[in-house]
């Protein structure tokens, strides 16, 4: 059955608070998971207070700063800091985004700080997505092409059809989408997801691509595809403004389509 | 020497067999269809049903009986009923596959359809007696 509660040993506990240096003027406070795999305590919320006049605009200029200056434990993903490598995907203030593109000022109030949702965690917010990987690596997101290239140019694509991949290409498999769709959270074990299936779409419309039935082939069963219940979780959180749950629809027509 | 503080491993099978798991299942679609084509089929049959009840709302007994027997009406209420029927169980399985995993899966579903095939035959035969007792009593009225 789905669980609706946490397991005891992932309940969580009150942790330390941080306080501010005196005499800041603009403080904020991150409440931040922590878990460490080293001890055997349960996860527990730090605060941070937070001067907003020594650090830049966004949350992860926050927590590279509390990684710097006020406690070198803190654990997360970060690489390129502009929202093209996906590392820093967390869950702020209760919605899966990268934190180098989420700005601090847009969030009123305490921010909240937790790693993508319903995913084991490696360290603090430092989520274990192998699974979500090999997911990805199940449907071949790469060209499958049975006719050879032409010998002195690489394949060629008609405008309309490049337009097709249009709001596909750009996704940076963050995982934001996705750890936000409850029925990955219920059946993630066999559902793909959102991001995976995206990726999917991605390579059916490729004009280059001559293995559509094949994919459609693999993706035509009751969970892998069809556990998308379009409750729209994915696009709505999208950090980059893509829609999978189009993606996935058109998956689901394509499916219809092939058996008229 | 195994380390009792080391956790034991189950599952050491890799993320790309899990994934993979038993490969496609080759089903879903018509499930999906059905599922959509039976609620755009409700719309007009449920509308169709709600202004009949109000143009019936205080008549008697014979008259309702009567109305039920006119074939159009009789068919309009029995598409309404097997699909009404049909659609809560395509419906009530998508939640038993979310929610229901394991071993309980399989009999669930067993479960769940038998009783809603139980209740959309009660409907349909509901909707036969109405029919058949209006039919035998214009006869009777008639002779």
């Amino acid at each position: 059955m789905v669980e609706f509660r946490l397991p005891k040993n992932s309940t969580v506990g009150k942790g330390r608070i941080f306080t501010a240096t005196p005499g800041a003027s603009n403080v904020k406070n991150f409440r931040i998971y922590r878990w460490s795999p080293d001890d055997d305590s349960n996860p527990v919320v730090d605060t941070y207070e937070i001067d907003l006049d020594k650090i830049g605009p966004m949350v992860l200029d926050a927590l590279i700063h509390i990684k710097n200056d006020v406690d070198s434990t803190l654990t997360f993903r970060r690489s390129c800091r502009e929202g093209i490598c996906g590392s820093c995907a967390m869950n702020i203030a209760g919605e899966n985004t990268l934190a180098c593109l989420k700005p601090i000022r847009d969030i009123e109030g305490d921010i909240a700080i937790y790693p993508l949702p319903h995913m084991p965690v490696i360290k603090d917010l430092v989520p274990d997505l192998d699974g979500a990987y090999a997911q990805l690596r199940s449907i071949d997101p790469w060209l499958k092409s049975d006719t050879a290239p032409p010998p002195d140019s690489e394949r060629r694509q008609s405008i309309e059809e490049r337009a097709e991949l249009d709001g596909m290409w750009e996704c940076i498999l963050c995982f934001c989408c996705s750890t936000s769709c409850p029925s990955y959270w219920w059946n993630g074990d066999r559902y793909l997801g959102p991001a995976t299936l995206l990726a999917a779409y991605r390579w059916i419309a490729d004009s280059r691509d001559e293995h559509a039935g094949d994919r459609l082939d693999a993706l035509e069963d009751p969970l892998k595809l069809y556990a998308c219940r379009t409750i729209m979780n994915c696009t709505q959180t999208c950090p980059k403004g893509l829609n999978p749950a189009k993606a996935i629809s058109r998956i689901k027509e394509l499916q219809l389509e092939r058996k008229a | 020497m195994s380390n009792p503080k080391k956790p034991h491993v189950t599952v050491m099978r890799s993320q790309l067999s899990r994934a993979r798991g038993l490969g496609s299942g080759q089903a879903g679609v018509g499930h999906w269809w059905a599922e959509r084509a039976s609620a755009v089929a409700l719309v007009p049959l449920s509308g169709w049903f709600v202004i009949q009840v109000f143009r019936l709302a205080g008549a008697s007994q014979p008259e309702v009986a009567k109305w039920g027997a006119r074939p159009f009406n009789t068919t309009m209420m029995l598409s309404l009923v097997i699909l009404t029927f049909y659609h809560t169980q395509l419906g009530l399985q998508v939640i038993i596959d979310d929610y229901v995993h394991g071993k309980a899966h399989l009999p669930a579903g067993l479960l769940m359809k038998g009783i809603v095939f139980l209740l959309g035959l009660f409907g349909a035969v509901s909707v036969l007696k109405l029919a058949l007792a209006g039919s035998s009593r214009s006869t009777i009225a008639a002779g």
